[in-house]
């Protein structure tokens, strides 16, 4: 169902065909068209494969690193002290730990040595990382991986018996460096395929997904955690083929090599091309090598492009030496401020050919059967205490569902409502009390296992992943259900069609209206095939048009996957119309429950909603 | 005893320092949610101004107010032209931009200065010391500690007893209810870079007073110090950031003369080493500041 070889492997595969060929292409003509150039083309396929070796993560996970060129640092020293031969270390690290001194491997065995080395730091800082609450635009975890630069770049300075020190560096003895591109294509055309099908892949989708709303994805039983850790090894692991490969080509390694500049290189890179995509991130290392060339050319004397150069006296102004690094910085800085997703977002090569030669399933799905519910596994709340501080949110409250019914909480604002949903599906801790869900004690476990186990929540305020099309949106909650759920829910595209969202199902969850997105986040909680629906206020800012035909839609939704259903919403009239059983919340504790028709006639709830008068 | 007393009052002269370079980091994170890593570039502005003055035979006297203006104009400048535009963008958009504008500046200064060091004369009274039965003062760190408890008075009633104050800490708790609230946040925003500029310009006049020395780079280490020092007092924190800012300057006095000679040149790597730590274990900083989302 949701492995779709077509989209998920055979068209990523032929579009990576297509980018190492665009690529090489630009490069050769690049070449040809200005002679020479051979070593800045080197080292912009160098610069590639580390480039999307960052966009793996930064890209997939929205969070900003400025430590992978740290973790190439240690890649670099790995590879360049288990590659150069012993004579040559003896003049420089003669004192060499760990009997370095006099190890020599073959170039590749290094390599390989090298990622290992560097996909086990990447471990432990991703072990940091975890801990330091990473999440898309997470500060702290920025700033962890921006003392993890630093760390390397002080070890490398200040440890010379290992890294040969400041001035001195390592190096290959004249004439050790690669004397062909062929491994160099290899890496990059490798790092193309693995970057695209990663972003494909269920662990770089569940990722993507908590990069556009990290609780929502906790709470579609995604924990983000394990898809952020996977992508940073992944990702290390091909910065440290990138970065071995740069110091082999060099032929040295001197610790400012993999620091401050070559981070704001590679970064403005990734973030002109677009750090979503793959083929963004290499069109960013196309013009950002071309623009930088350029700049240190008009830097120079004597240099002239178009009959303007460095000697005309108007133009003298700007045209001056380190002018690369006025141009690297404004790249950014206007990029950032214009155009913060790049030139390409996240548009990406094989997904257009897809779109324009792709076969499409072009006839509407039927509807899918409604489920036989088994009674068996009900939802039993007891004794839910919550304070904030010195305000009792929630005092003693208790409240049962079964598979087989609607339950409603009704209550004035403030009755603490949305809190009860929150403590059963794990957002916020309660003092005292049990979430039971079919003899299954759920209290205190984190979000994405109760997701997991069959709670599903929607959220007051709208949670959609906005970047991802609406099929998209609810693929996520049926890839986590493949692995977590017993019981499967229906075909995707079945759920999209029973949605009413089969006409916009290519569209980006943010570009839908109102109402199509609260049916669109339904169906996301749907396609997890949950025992219990929990909804928050499904109807706020609805019609009573629509309000009314969302009682349909529930009750579809919730049928086609036979599941029950728990709705907060403060709209009686939908309220009465769907509800089994109704709830009533007041000041945070139960003061009535019973029929629809029960709870309007109580003159408890009358006080609670119209005052104290209505008592009279 | 005495060589821990020694250690803490020069920690605590160092820490000063980080101190008011933190509250400037903080005060602009409070009502921008940005981390400024162009905080530095105040300072670079200002070691090119002394440079300058200093060289055209001005004394420090003139030269220390004109070091706050220039560094308070900086700062409104950078805001005006960068980070104005960027209001309410994403956290990724927010770090990218003032990493931007923090190399564009230093970029500017290597493209029309030179990339070699400029060094001007430090006044006579810094390197001054003072016998405290065993403990050697210096004069310098007695100013600064001094001036800082000063400005941090002056900070705090300014935060405390004012319109803006009121205004600045309620943007900083909440900025779209404080906006909601009638606090126009066109005014808090400048305000709030003025302040961060003028408690730059502070710190910056003796960083440079101690350096007597300015390059392209010099932004690099005052930007991490005062990044650094807020984060460890927890973002957002006011009080935070100053306390980050003396357990940093602390930090590095202790740990560059308590470990051996061996590692001592690799302080700088264990204070990052420790920081790390630190956010690995405490995420949230020092000072905690609740920062629920609202579900």
């Amino acid at each position: 169902m949701s492995t779709n070889l077509r989209r998920d492997v055979a068209f990523p595969l032929v579009g990576a065909v297509l980018l190492f060929a665009l690529f090489l292409g630009a490069g050769a003509l690049y070449q040809g068209l200005l002679g020479g150039h051979e070593r800045l083309v080197t080292f912009a396929l160098i610069d590639a494969v580390i480039v999307l070796g960052m966009q793996i993560y930064i890209g997939n996970t929205g969070i900003l690193s400025f430590g992978h060129i740290g973790f190439g640092a240690i890649a670099g020293y790995a590879f360049a002290l288990l590659a150069i031969s012993p004579v040559e270390k003896l003049k420089r690290v003669s004192d060499a730990p760990f009997g370095l001194a006099d190890v020599q491997l073959d170039p590749w065995t290094s390599i390989a040595v090298a990622v290992v080395v560097v996909v086990v730091v990447a471990a432990v800082v991703g072990i940091g990382l975890a801990r330091s609450g990473a999440e898309s635009g997470a500060v702290s975890a920025t700033v962890i991986t921006l003392a993890l630069l630093f760390v390397t770049h002080e070890l490398a300075r200040n440890w010379p018996d290992l890294t040969g020190g400041d001035r001195a560096g390592l190096s290959f003895r004249i004439g050790g460096a690669l004397d062909t591109r062929v491994p160099i294509y290899l890496a990059l055309f490798g790092t193309i395929i693995v970057a695209r099908l990663f972003a494909q892949s269920r662990v770089g989708r569940l990722a993507v997904a908590a990069r556009e709303d990290n609780l929502a994805a906790r709470a579609m039983g995604v924990n983000p955690l394990i898809q952020q850790m996977l992508g940073l090894l992944l990702s290390v692991a091909v910065v440290g083929v990138g970065a071995s490969l740069r110091v082999y080509e060099k032929g040295s390694i001197l610790p400012r090599d993999f620091f401050f500049n070559l981070t704001l290189v590679t970064l403005v890179m990734l973030i002109v091309g677009g750090r979503r995509s793959v083929t963004g991130a290499l069109l960013g290392v196309g013009v950002i090598t071309a623009g930088r060339e350029l700049a240190r050319r008009l830097g120079q004397d004597g240099f002239e492009i178009f009959g303007i150069g460095l000697d005309d006296a108007p133009l003298d102004w700007i045209f001056r030496e380190n002018l690369k690094t006025v141009f690297l910085g404004s790249a950014m800085l206007a990029f950032m401020i214009w155009r913060p997703d790049g030139l390409l977002d996240d548009w990406e090569l094989d997904r257009w050919l897809r779109s324009r030669f792709g076969r499409r399933r072009s006839e509407q799905p039927a509807t899918p059967p409604m489920v036989e519910v088994d009674g068996t596994d009900a939802l039993v709340v007891r004794g839910i205490d919550v304070a904030f501080g010195g305000f009792q949110a929630l005092r003693d409250v208790s409240i049962d569902a079964g598979r087989h019914e609607v339950v409603g909480i009704i209550g004035p604002n403030g009755a603490g409502k949305t809190t009860l949903l929150n403590v059963i599906t794990g957002m916020v801790p309660a003092d005292s009390g049990t979430v039971v869900l079919g003899g299954v004690d759920l209290t205190g476990r984190p979000s994405f296992e109760i997701a997991r186990h069959g709670l599903v929540r929607t959220f007051q305020n709208l949670r959609l992943f906005s970047a991802l099309t609406v099929r998209e949106n609810i693929e996520v909650s049926a890839l986590v259900a493949q692995t977590s759920r017993e019981r499967q829910p229906p075909d995707v595209d079945a759920l999209v069609a029973a949605a009413g969202l089969w006409e916009v199902r290519d569209r980006r969850a943010r570009e839908l209206d109102y109402g199509t997105s609260r049916r669109l986040e339904l169906a996301r909680a749907a396609a997890m095939s949950p025992s219990f629906l929990l909804l928050d206020e499904p109807t706020s800012g609805m019609s009573d048009a629509e309000s009314t035909s969302m009682i349909e839609q529930v009750r579809l939704m919730a049928g086609v996957i036979g599941a029950g259903v728990v709705v907060i919403d403060h709209d009686l009239n939908f309220i009465t119309g769907i509800c089994d059983r109704i709830y009533c919340l007041d000041c945070g504790h139960v003061i009535a429950e019973g029929s629809p028709t029960e709870i309007q006639a109580d003159p408890v709830v009358q006080a609670a909603y119209l005052g104290s008068s209505a008592q009279g | 005893m005495a060589e821990l007393l020694q250690n803490l009052i020069d920690g605590l002269g160092r820490g000063s320092i980080y101190a008011l370079l933190a509250l400037g980091v903080a005060v602009i994170f409070g009502v921008m949610h940005l981390l400024n890593f162009a905080h530095g570039e105040l300072i670079t502005v200002s070691g090119y101004v002394a440079f300058w003055a200093l060289g055209a035979g001005w004394s420090w006297y003139l030269v220390v107010p004109l070091i706050v203006l220039v560094s308070v104009t900086t700062s409104l400048v950078i805001e005006r032209l960068a980070f104005s535009r960027v209001r309410g963008a994403d956290d990724f958009t927010l770090l990218l931009t003032s990493f931007g504008v923090h190399f564009v500046v230093s970029a500017i200064f290597l493209l029309y200065v030179s990339a070699s060091v400029k060094t001007f004369s430090r006044p006579g009274w810094v390197t001054d010391t003072f016998a405290v039965g065993s403990l050697r003062i210096e004069v310098f760190d007695t100013v600064v500690i001094g001036v800082t408890v000063l400005a941090l008075i002056g900070t705090s009633v300014l935060l405390q007893r004012t319109m803006f104050g009121l205004a600045l800490r309620a943007a900083a708790a909440d900025f779209d209810t404080a906006r909601l609230m009638g606090v126009r946040s066109d005014s808090v925003i400048r305000g709030a870079f003025a302040l961060s500029g003028a408690l730059a310009g502070i710190a910056g006049i003796f960083w440079l007073m101690r350096a007597g020395a300015t390059q392209p780079t010099a932004g690099v280490n005052p930007m991490l110090k005062g990044v650094l020092a807020a984060l460890i007092g927890g973002l957002g924190s006011l009080r935070g950031a100053v306390l980050g800012g003396l357990v940093l300057g602390m930090a590095e006095v202790l740990l560059r003369s308590r470990l051996p000679d061996s590692v001592a040149s690799l302080t700088e790597g264990v204070v990052f080493l420790l920081i790390a730590l630190l956010f690995i274990f405490r995420p949230q900083g020092l000072v905690a500041v609740a920062h629920a989302e609202r579900v």
